[in-house]
């Protein structure tokens, strides 16, 4: 009799663990160096496996986002330039639209607290709706890209993968989208070596000095390690007549808001020309030379810009090559970030 | 293989009881359900969609859309008690009768109870990034420039509206002070006879008290909605 009921529980137990092997999903790691802050980001909602990554990155390079199926988050989003659009000062969407900002790079996100150059996004998991459903952006809305989605067998098989259901929601796609962009983290730069002790990553002195003036200088807004401050600042930059834009002040409505953007982290920022929010400048020496020269005083100035920044030529050259010591060629080139060309996820 | 069967049976038997147990937990641990139906009227009329009425200041309008959130539903008790009913959030289509009622389960109440819940969404769920089921960003009430849930859209005509195609446009929300949108409302049970509550939403009550001609498009959080948010509440109002 013993055995019989041994029987029972071990084709039981069998059957169990087949279960679970089925239903098990690759599980993925969030890494980031030990001296970083915690990320802001609640990752609870995620499911953190690879096939919820490769889902949002198919959706993330998909053009379907848009409403006439020509534009991708990947369009203004550019991997090899920090996922910015390069040499665009303003970045357009579908139909050739031009939008009224330059768009931001996108790299370290679990530590955001806010999103968009004037902080109108409050969460990471709802940003994508921004672009999607601007006008002169993807000009879509997330009920007909659920639609969309739920008639392609592709992404009916990549839901199901994930969610063991192949039943497409928009808080599953915003998810997704999620998953994807979260892993998206630079932490390699030579900078990163340098701090780590690593080799390859020892400093010249002409990086030491640059190295030091940025502390000195920039570093009150563009804090170490992610080099942002998640604050919002005037920068002294002059309005452009031609677009009006007050920047936070739209979000919050209050005054004292007024040219109020984001600070934007500098990692990869050799890389994710043209520069501020409305990307007037082209290179970093246009932007060194506007704190040092350029800075327009008016009421809501930030405090670390009412004192001029003094600097020589070659302490801006100094400077100048600091900053492309924040460059990351293993994130800016990391294969599982590109276009997924594989049609399966594995 | 007699004595297998001599074990096998007992154990069919246990299985039997058990299963017993569990459709009998199921079907009887159910308490009483409350159902509520939501009955627009203008003036005390049914609403029919692109049916002209007429409001007390003379603007002759017609609606095409009116969607609601109520969420967070709790039984006050009569002896000072609140009860929540968790995942009680719902999103209300005037036009569409499936979406004009709701199903309150397992809520008990008695005589001289209180119902209440909120119109709109709550200020922690507005910043809980992407949420599922009525809440899912994408049934269209979510803004996506600016996070945050509409509470409250009402979109229509009047040619009193100066505006694109004669349009008067209201989404009404905002979650952060001090302008935020979302409005409680409390109801008593005078009758507990009904397992439904009939709540009336009389629309002659919001455009009675503004003018189209110079309050017609509210897009965004701010002063004008909070104005309209005011008024809301007194939309509402048991039906007996």
């Amino acid at each position: 009799m013993n055995k019989f009921i041994r029987h029972i529980i071990f084709f039981l137990g069998i059957f169990l663990c087949l279960g679970f092997v089925i239903v098990k999903n690759k599980a993925l790691l969030f890494e980031y160096p030990e001296y970083w802050p915690k990320p802001e980001y609640n990752f609870s909602k995620l499911s953190m496996t690879e096939e919820e990554f490769q889902l949002g990155r198919h959706l993330f390079y998909d053009p379907l986002l848009s409403r006439d199926n020509t534009i991708s988050c990947a369009s203004c989003h550019l991997q090899a330039t920090g996922f910015t659009h390069v040499d665009h000062d303003l970045s357009h969407g579908i139909e050739g639209r031009i939008g009224t900002r330059n768009s931001i790079s996108i790299m370290n996100l679990a530590w955001n607290t806010s999103f968009m150059w004037d902080g109108g996004v409050n969460h990471l998991e709802v940003q994508a709706l921004a672009p999607i459903i601007s006008e002169n952006e993807m000009d879509e809305s997330l009920a007909n890209i659920v639609e969309k989605l739920k008639n392609s067998k592709k992404y009916k098989s990549l839901f199901y993968k994930v969610h063991q259901d192949s039943l497409v929601t928009g808080q599953k796609t915003l998810l997704a989208l999620t998953q994807f962009v979260v892993m998206l983290n630079s932490y390699n730069s030579k900078y990163d070596q340098y701090i780590r002790n690593e080799l390859g990553g020892e400093f010249t002195e002409q990086e030491k000095n640059g190295l030091t003036i940025f502390r000195n200088n920039c570093a009150s807004c563009h804090k170490e390690p992610l080099f942002t401050s998640k604050n919002f600042k005037n920068n002294g930059l002059s309005v452009d007549s031609t677009l009006n834009d007050f920047g936070r002040m739209i979000v919050t409505r209050k005054h004292q808001d007024s040219l109020k953007f984001k600070v934007p982290t500098l990692r990869n920022i050799q890389f994710t020309q043209p520069y501020m929010h409305d990307g007037r400048f082209e290179t970093l020496q246009e932007v060194i030379n506007h704190y040092t020269s350029g800075v327009q005083h008016s009421a809501t100035l930030a405090n670390e810009l009412k004192e001029p920044i003094i600097l020589t030529h070659k302490e801006k050259v100094d400077l100048l090559v600091f900053l492309r010591t924040l460059t990351d060629k293993k994130f800016l080139y990391n294969k599982r970030f590109s276009y997924p060309r594989e049609t399966t996820s594995n | 293989m007699a004595r297998t069967i001599k074990i096998f049976l007992p154990i069919k038997l246990k299985l039997v009881t058990l299963l017993l147990l569990i459709t009998n937990s199921v079907l009887f641990a159910q308490e009483s359900h409350l159902k509520i139906e939501f009955n627009p009227v203008f003036n005390k009329e049914i609403l029919a969609k692109n049916s002209w009425y007429v409001s007390r200041n003379n603007d002759s309008l017609q609606f095409l859309k009116i969607k609601f959130y109520v969420t967070d539903f709790k039984i006050l008790t009569k002896d000072g008690n609140t009860k929540s009913i968790p995942n009680s959030n719902f999103l209300i289509e005037v036009f569409n009768d499936e979406k004009l009622n709701i199903l309150l389960e397992n809520v008990s109440y008695k005589k001289g109870d209180q119902l209440l819940f909120n119109i709109g969404v709550e200020e922690k769920m507005n910043t809980s990034g992407a949420l599922s089921g009525s809440l899912d960003p994408a049934n269209g009430m979510y803004w996506s420039w600016q996070s945050g849930y509409i509470n409250f859209k009402i979109e229509g005509k009047s040619p009193s509206c100066n505006t694109r195609k004669n349009k008067f446009q209201f989404h009404i929300g905002g979650y952060q002070q001090p302008f935020a949108a979302t409005r409680s409302l409390t109801l008593d049970f005078s009758t507990t006879k009904n397992k439904v509550l009939i709540i009336d939403l009389e629309m002659a009550t919001l455009f009675n008290t503004i003018s189209l001609n110079t309050l017609n498009q509210v897009m965004i959080p701010g002063k004008e909605a909070i104005q309209i948010a005011d008024i809301i509440p007194s939309l509402f109002s048991l039906n007996e």
